[in-house]
């Protein structure tokens, strides 16, 4: 959390402040420029995840729903069982909570920023078996925010190259319910995940624990073989990537820096409003690029 | 004229040393009349030859044989065969066994053969050259020309014998027999009737295939100068060799013939030969030998009738209460220590409608009793304190008090036998365990060891310990077969590394005296653990064609353990190392692959691995001492009681004794003492169950402490335990033990809901996949586990059998409503605190600095009017 304090635009806040006059001053100048800076860093943040990160994940919906749609059409939609990381494999559909989404493969945090992901280490929804199906609660476009509000004998509809499935919700778990009855033979079971705030504190805003839904089709399609055993702990519930992501975040605020640094030089020779009119939508896409990198190091249902 | 002097010479010479021995042999018999011997016997055995025309007995010697052990034996274990008064053996070969042993003068055949020496039985019986096993074409079959034939006057034989063709008439025609040549051939006559023709390699029985899964076992033994001589002979059961077919129901001998050369009836040069060596002498380039004193005239009658036929029994086979009792077999599952000792009880469970029907199922001590735990299995064999993780209280009764130990086959340079005695200390062992030594130059790249010795037997530590050993660079000396399962076995090594402080010190990377250091994979590894890991990923770069397309970690092919003490033990009997390092392809234009090693030859073989006491005692393995404060302890009774005298009851009296491995070695004891328990539960254990596991204990501890080879006796390699003595608290406990398991009044545990869940959901998820406990707990180290979404699945995977069949008809309602329902384990709790409070904690962030920034702002434009 605190790598998120430290970051964009120091430019815009450092910059247009004037010389100070006295000494006194000076501490009081620092304090408000920090002042403004925090806000502004946390204000991006919190606007980025909660409003802007949605209109990106909708524009990702839109294109991973086009792909999706021509590779059903072609039949050269994915089967599993290993499945690239970022394809579309299903669309999800829970008419109860108004969920219309396009289900991509892998479930670590920078997955889960287009749409809904599908834990890799289990079948397709609606093939023979147990699938999974994580989602975010809290943040870009939060596609399973009312999870936790179905209830048994709602419907899920799942479409995947193999054809449609219509689900049954079996109930909402939370931790310590007990786990649902063993899976008749030839059923389909899709587990869908997602974060819930454990207390009534702000219960938008902190999906802390883990919430499951489980669903239950009568027939199923085959399940091709050869399952991963086991997928790494960033893709785990409430998993966060680490060690990948860190090369990426030092490259987005080296570009910060030097963004700064760049505006402070171009202030020397041009005019405020010209400098600011032409920065501007740098210093948005680099914070943007920015807070998705961030983002990745976050638990994935957040 | 000048043969026949030589020949005379011979004579002499032979008389000279022959006098000698005669004597020797008689003081030994006198010396030592404490241990009667199974099987002894003194023949008064002679050779004539003719010359020119008058028969001239050139040697004439008693001869006596000594058998350690005839009675209840079992497939692949060795006897001690000894005699005095041979003829010594020229022209030495290395190893002495099937056709490498065959180019020798003068040496002890011996043979496993099926039937007995008493002309009363029916023929079909009786021994013969023709039931005689042996690996190898040329030990039954020669083909030579007229003039060499020996045999052909062999004084003994009967006018057929002698003629040109013997053995088979018409002789086969895939024999490509040779018209003009002499042809003896010795038929092999299998225990099912079949008659293989062996004269040649296709010709011979399914078990001597080239590259059968036995080594021959039948040799020809050399004899020293004194005329004495001994050897470690294994014998095969119809397990191991189905054709030779000797079990507990179909008599075998040992057939010992001191070749002494054909006694010859004519003038003929072949025969009256006396041998081209001189005795003692080495023939290890496999020159020719005269055939008249050579080992494969052994079937010839002057031969044969020298034959001393020591009747062997065999003990039951394995599997023999599968095959006898039809009843449902009770599992003990755990340590692979009792399995010489539960292979002779369990004959004396099944074989009696009294008691119930035992069966031990070795595995991994931790996945035993997890299994005794959760109710897979009755009892558990372990060797150690188990952490219980369900309700239901556990007490454990000592069983057998035995060990582990080092087990291994070295020879001495210059074909002077096998080497005894060996001398290890904590510090050699971590060298082995820790893969620091190099194996081969390819090994000398790993990074941080390059200077370590190739192998052990180039260690100058060791050659302090164990001087006049051979310095040859083998792979196989740079590493100790271990086991690559967890195993109470391994955590007892271990612990006999971490209490020395100089072992540790080197693992913790300081080198030793000679500059040594600790493979930097292992370096400081937390010791002592039950299960040893492979570490090393080190891949030599090379320009090896074979390495190339395989590239493997180096190291982990020198270790490459095995899941089976037994598996060890068989390996060091075959001198066949685990090791994986050998390239082949069949044909050049085929990609190479990577196997295991050949068997090493005997003359030089080097090879140690971790066995059990039990499996050392029935294999006659050796077992090297280790070290201890003052001295070196080998793994005796003597030192196991010694051990015992520290081992402490626990204070419930229903845990195990304590036995600290520091301890042991400051009392010079052997440290590689093991008790073995049988452990159960006291509570909620089937009454049946109870009942029996009781009555196992009961027996075990009485009559199952007799040593003895019978069925439910105890074999060597264990120390019984007795109502009196050291051994007394451990009989004692066993006792009680057995009684609080048949009560099954122990107080369970039982406590809130969720452990009742905890248990019963690791019990489905253990039954439904593969035991392994210990890496299900490493996996479940981290948070984020899976098992609320996965378990489910699997868990129907698993229980689908059941649950899926009753289910019948889906769909229907009111039957599902009906329907048993079974006990889940709860949701395991996932929780981020990161997710549940980033948002607020920036958003509180956001408005707390845009208010701070206002408040500066305002008050700085207050003073500014101002």
């Amino acid at each position: 959390m605190t790598v998120t304090t430290e970051r964009p635009a120091a430019a815009r806040a450092a910059a247009p402040r004037p010389a100070p006059p006295a000494r006194n001053d000076d501490v009081w100048s620092v304090v408000s420029t920090t002042s403004v800076m925090c806000c502004l860093v946390a204000g991006w943040m919190v606007a980025q995840m909660l409003y802007l990160g949605g209109l990106a994940q909708d524009r990702a919906q839109d294109a991973l729903y086009a792909d999706f749609r021509a590779e059903l059409a072609a039949g050269t939609a994915p089967i599993g069982p290993v499945t690239e990381v970022g394809t579309p494999v299903a669309t999800l559909s829970i008419p109860h909570i108004g969920v219309e989404q396009v289900v991509v493969e892998g479930t670590a945090s920078g997955d889960l920023l287009t749409g809904p992901g599908h834990l890799r280490n289990t079948v397709l929804p609606g093939q023979r078996g147990t699938s999974a199906v994580f989602g975010r609660a809290s943040t870009y476009g939060a596609p399973f925010a009312r999870l936790g509000e179905l209830e048994a004998g709602d419907q899920v509809n799942v479409v995947t190259a193999q054809g449609a499935t219509r689900f049954e919700v079996i109930g909402v778990r939370r931790a310590g319910d007990p786990l649902p009855q063993p899976r008749p033979e030839d059923a389909a079971r899709l587990v869908l995940v997602s974060g819930e705030a454990g207390g009534s504190r702000l219960p938008s805003l902190s999906p802390g624990e883990v919430v499951y839904v489980d669903a239950e089709a009568d027939e199923a399609f085959d399940t091709p073989a050869g399952l991963p055993p086991v997928v790494p702990d960033p893709e785990q519930a409430m998993g966060t990537e680490s060690g990948a992501v860190m090369p990426l975040l030092t490259l987005c605020l080296g570009l910060l820096l030097a963004l700064t640094l760049g505006v402070i030089a171009a202030r020397q020779r041009f005019g405020a409003a010209l400098v600011w009119v032409v920065a501007t939508p740098v210093v948005i896409a680099v914070a943007w690029l920015t807070t998705d990198v961030v983002m990745r190091l976050l638990p994935n249902l957040l | 004229m000048r043969r026949r002097a030589r020949l005379l010479a011979a004579a002499a010479a032979a008389l000279a040393v022959g006098l000698p021995a005669l004597g020797a042999s008689v003081e030994v018999a006198v010396a030592a009349p404490g241990d009667e011997p199974a099987y002894t016997e003194t023949k008064h055995l002679s050779r004539t030859i003719m010359v020119q025309g008058q028969e001239i007995e050139i040697d004439s010697r008693d001869v006596t044989v000594t058998v350690d052990r005839t009675t209840e034996l079992r497939g692949r274990e060795r006897v001690d065969i000894s005699w005095t008064g041979a003829h010594p053996t020229g022209g030495r070969s290395s190893s002495p066994f099937g056709e490498q042993g065959l180019l020798q003068e003068y040496p002890v055949v011996i043979l496993q053969c099926r039937g007995l020496d008493d002309p009363s039985l029916p023929p079909a019986e009786q021994l013969s050259p023709e039931t005689c096993w042996t690996s190898s074409r040329a030990q039954r079959t020669q083909v030579t020309d007229d003039t060499e034939a020996a045999w052909r006057h062999d004084k003994l034989a009967t006018e057929e014998q002698r003629a040109q063709k013997y053995g088979l008439a018409p002789i086969p025609a895939e024999c490509n027999d040779v018209a003009n040549f002499s042809t003896h051939i010795t038929p092999f006559r299998a225990a099912d009737g079949t008659v293989y023709a062996s004269c040649t390699s296709e010709t011979m029985a399914p078990e001597a295939a080239v590259g059968a899964a036995f080594p021959p076992a039948e040799q020809a033994a050399f004899t020293d100068l004194e005329g004495n001589g001994h050897a470690k002979f294994e014998v095969r059961s119809d397990v191991e060799n189905e054709s030779l077919g000797c079990s507990e129901k179909v008599a075998c001998s040992i057939v010992v013939i001191p070749i002494q050369g054909i006694s010859c009836m004519d003038d003929d040069a072949a025969c009256n030969r006396g041998g081209q060596y001189e005795p003692g002498a080495s023939n290890y380039s496999n020159q020719g030998v005269d055939l008249t004193a050579s080992p494969m005239l052994w079937w010839s009658p002057s031969n044969w009738n020298n034959r001393f036929s020591v009747p062997i029994t065999f003990g039951l086979s394995p599997d023999a209460c599968t095959v006898l009792d039809s009843r449902a077999p009770t599992g003990f599952y755990g340590s692979e220590l009792m399995s010489q000792a539960s292979l002779q009880w369990s004959p004396s469970f099944c074989l009696d409608k009294k008691r119930f029907k035992f069966q031990h199922n070795k595995m991994a001590d931790a996945a035993g009793f997890a299994l005794a735990e959760n109710g897979g299995g009755a009892a558990a064999f372990v060797s150690g304190e188990h952490e219980v993780k369900g309700s239901d209280p556990m007490a454990y009764a000592p069983t057998a008090v035995t060990g582990f130990s080092i087990g291994y086959v070295i020879d001495k340079p210059g074909n002077a036998g096998e080497y005894t005695g060996l001398k290890l200390n904590a510090r050699l062992l971590a060298k082995l365990m820790t893969q620091s030594y190099l194996g081969s130059e390819l090994g000398r790249g790993h990074p941080g060891m390059e200077s370590n010795p190739i192998g052990i037997n180039l260690d100058p530590e060791f050659q302090k310990l164990n001087p006049g050993l051979d310095t040859i660079t083998r792979e196989a000396a740079a590493t100790l077969l271990s086991l690559s399962e967890s195993s109470d076995v391994i955590e007892a090594l271990t612990s006999y590394i971490a209490q020395d402080a100089a072992a540790m010190a080197w693992v913790d990377g300081k080198p030793d005296p000679w500059g040594m250091k600790v493979n930097p994979s292992y370096k400081k590894i937390k010791l002592p653990t039950p299960e040893w890991p492979l570490l090393d990923d080190y891949v030599p770069v090379t320009n090896d064609e074979c390495r190339q397309q395989n590239p493997t970690p180096y190291f982990t092919q020198l270790a490459a353990p095995v899941p089976s003490i037994r598996k060890i033990a068989e390996a060091i009997l075959d001198a066949w190392p685990n090791v994986q390092t050998k390239c082949e392809r069949s044909t050049v234009t085929d990609p190479w692959k990577i196997g295991r090693v050949d068997r090493q030859g005997v003359g030089s073989r080097f090879m140690l691995g971790v066995v059990s006491m039990g499996d050392a005692a029935r294999l006659g393995l050796e077992q090297a001492s280790l070290a201890t404060r003052k001295g070196f302890v080998a793994p005796t009774a003597g030192g196991l009681v010694k051990a015992l005298r520290l081992a402490e009851p626990s204070r419930s009296g229903e845990k195990p004794f304590t036995l600290d491995m520091a301890a042991l070695v400051k009392a010079d004891a052997y440290p590689g003492t093991m008790i073995v328990y049988t452990a159960a539960r006291t509570a909620n254990l089937p009454q049946e169950d109870a009942d029996k596991v009781r009555q196992f204990i009961e027996v075990a501890t009485t009559e199952g402490q007799k040593q003895g080879y019978g069925n439910g006796q105890l074999p060597p390699g264990y120390v019984p335990l007795t109502k009196t003595g050291v051994t007394a608290p451990l009989w004692k406990q066993a006792q009680a033990v057995a009684e609080a398991i048949g009560e099954q009044e122990g107080a369970s545990t039982a406590g809130d809901e969720s452990t009742d869940g905890d248990g019963d959901g690791s019990q489905t998820g253990t039954d439904g996949g593969d035991l392994g406990p210990a890496s299900v707990s490493a996996v479940d180290g981290t948070d984020e586990v899976l098992a609320p979404v996965d378990g489910p699945g699997e868990e129907a995977d698993a229980d689908a059998d059941g649950k899926g069949e009753d289910e019948g008809d889906k769909g229907d309602e009111a039957d599902d409503a009906e329907q048993e329902l079974v006990t889940m384990p709860p949701t395991t709790q996932v929780s981020s605190p990161v997710a549940a409070r980033v948002l607020p904690t920036l958003v509180l962030v956001a408005l707390i600095s845009a208010i701070a920034a206002n408040l500066v702002r305002l008050r700085h434009l207050r003073r500014r009017r101002s």
